[in-house]
């Protein structure tokens, strides 16, 4: 018992402490692409660490209106249950520390609590400004919320229907691609569930078109504008790493294969081809769900947000769902 | 009860002793991370005033931003949803009466129909 959680600790620090570099690494891949295809240059690729490491040493104002102890709270709360997420996805090839602690359901409301810290941090900046932000991350986590319920739930059945156990836990997902489950109308219904759940990731870290709490050209940095110092450094960190889970998140699901499987590998080499292949994965998930349509598109309004996710990425899913479902059916008669 | 057991829906699992237990090592972890970092600022100056654009700040009941604007993006977009559905929210009591005869009725003759 003992040895156990001592291991589940030593894991957590040490996914912690992966999942950071990579976000770091992530971010610094996101500048450069971003700068290239904007016919810029862009900075290194240790730009984001030399950011934060700035950012350490500058001044935390707590503003005058604040609730202090939950303004400087909030940071260290989401951050922390952002990591938090990372122990139960699959990363660098690796199974999640905490494998058999929980399943997708559990993975989808944990992804609420970096935003609901940040919505507490802009309502205890006592910021106008701050405020509007935050209630603007509150509808949008509203919005996004049921395209990805779509998504996993249809993912879910699938395993389900096919004989399954446990088809909520990505170890099932992980061992039985969606993919080869389903015939060609199920692979169009699935990649369409792919595309989603594309969509989904930018609104899930507030990336453009889905900026919208921050919305530097109007509310100049909405929930994050009275934050400055450390606690800007956490938050831009949390950012990194959210984005990491949700690319872990996507290839968990859609893309569950590990390369010393497929190419005859020594046993030594097999954990760094894997993770090497994993984090070809993520850059690529990373680069179309978050560089590609920051650089492609511009902002959307509160209310479009709402419309794009509610009405039409949500009846999207449904239809993937329904040609999974007919593929099932079909497939039975 | 053991709380430290799974909780099986039989669909999935959770833990919740094991997410409590690593999201307090995490917690730990980012604050020390955070301690590090510089705490100072210059009390009593105009950095502590919200930033409103090199504005004045008005009064703090002027500025405040009303609960009921939480979902003004939600009810906007869904705009032609709620101008049926707010109508229809008469606040008499026999109006919702009728409703929930109706669509207990239409359920029962869909439920029939499908079985």
């Amino acid at each position: 018992m003992l040895t156990d959680i001592i291991l589940t600790v030593a894991g957590a620090v040490l996914v912690g402490i992966f999942g950071i570099i990579v976000a770091f690494f992530l971010m610094g891949i996101d500048r450069i692409v971003t700068a290239r295809m904007q016919a810029r240059i862009g900075p290194p690729l240790i730009q984001p660490l030399t950011d934060m490491r700035k950012l350490f040493t500058k001044e935390n104002v707590v503003p005058a209106n604040a609730i202090p102890w939950l303004f400087n709270m909030a940071p260290v709360v989401a951050l922390a249950s952002a990591i938090t997420i990372l122990l139960y996805i699959p990363v660098g090839g690796f199974p999640p520390v905490l494998s058999g602690g929980g399943d997708l359901i559990l993975v989808m409301y944990l992804l609420t609590l970096p935003a609901l810290a940040l919505v507490a941090g802009g309502f205890s900046s006592g910021s106008p400004y701050a405020t509007v932000g935050a209630q603007r991350e509150m509808v949008t986590m509203i919005a996004y919320e049921f395209p990805l319920a779509v998504v996993i739930i249809a993912i879910a059945w699938k395993l389900t229907v096919s004989g399954i156990p446990l088809p909520f836990m990505l170890a099932s997902v992980q061992a039985n691609p969606v993919w080869g489950l389903v015939g060609p109308l199920g692979i169009i219904g699935i990649l369409i569930l792919f595309f989603v759940l594309l969509i989904v990731t930018p609104a899930e870290l507030s990336r453009i078109p889905f900026d919208t709490p921050e919305a530097e050209t109007e509310l100049a940095g909405g929930v994050l504008v009275e934050y400055s110092g450390k606690n800007l450094a956490l938050f831009t960190l949390t950012q990194g790493v959210k984005t990491v889970v949700m690319a872990s998140l996507v290839v968990a699901l859609f893309i569950p294969y590990r390369l010393s499987a497929i190419l005859p590998t020594p046993a030594i080499l097999q954990p760094v081809l894997d993770l090497l292949f994993y984090l070809v994965l993520v850059v690529l998930v990373s680069f179309i769900a978050v560089s590609l349509i920051r650089v492609s598109m511009a902002r959307f309004r509160i209310n479009q947000v709402v419309s794009a996710y509610w009405m039409y990425l949500s009846l999207v899913g449904i239809a993937g769902m329904l040609l999974i479902m007919a593929d099932h059916i079909l497939g039975v008669v | 009860m053991d709380m430290s057991a799974p909780l099986l829906t039989g669909y999935g699992i959770w833990v919740p002793v094991a997410w409590l237990a690593a999201s307090v090592v995490a917690g730990i972890v980012i604050y020390l991370l955070w301690k590090t970092g510089e705490s100072s600022y210059k009390k009593g100056t105009e950095l502590e005033r919200p930033y409103l654009s090199g504005n004045m700040e008005p009064e703090k009941g002027a500025v405040h931003v009303r609960a009921s604007n939480l979902y003004w993006g939600f009810l906007q977009a869904l705009k032609g949803y709620y101008d049926v559905l707010v109508p229809v929210h008469t606040g008499v009591l026999t109006d919702y009466m009728i409703w929930f005869v109706a669509v207990t009725a239409a359920i029962l003759v869909f439920v029939g129909v499908l079985s």
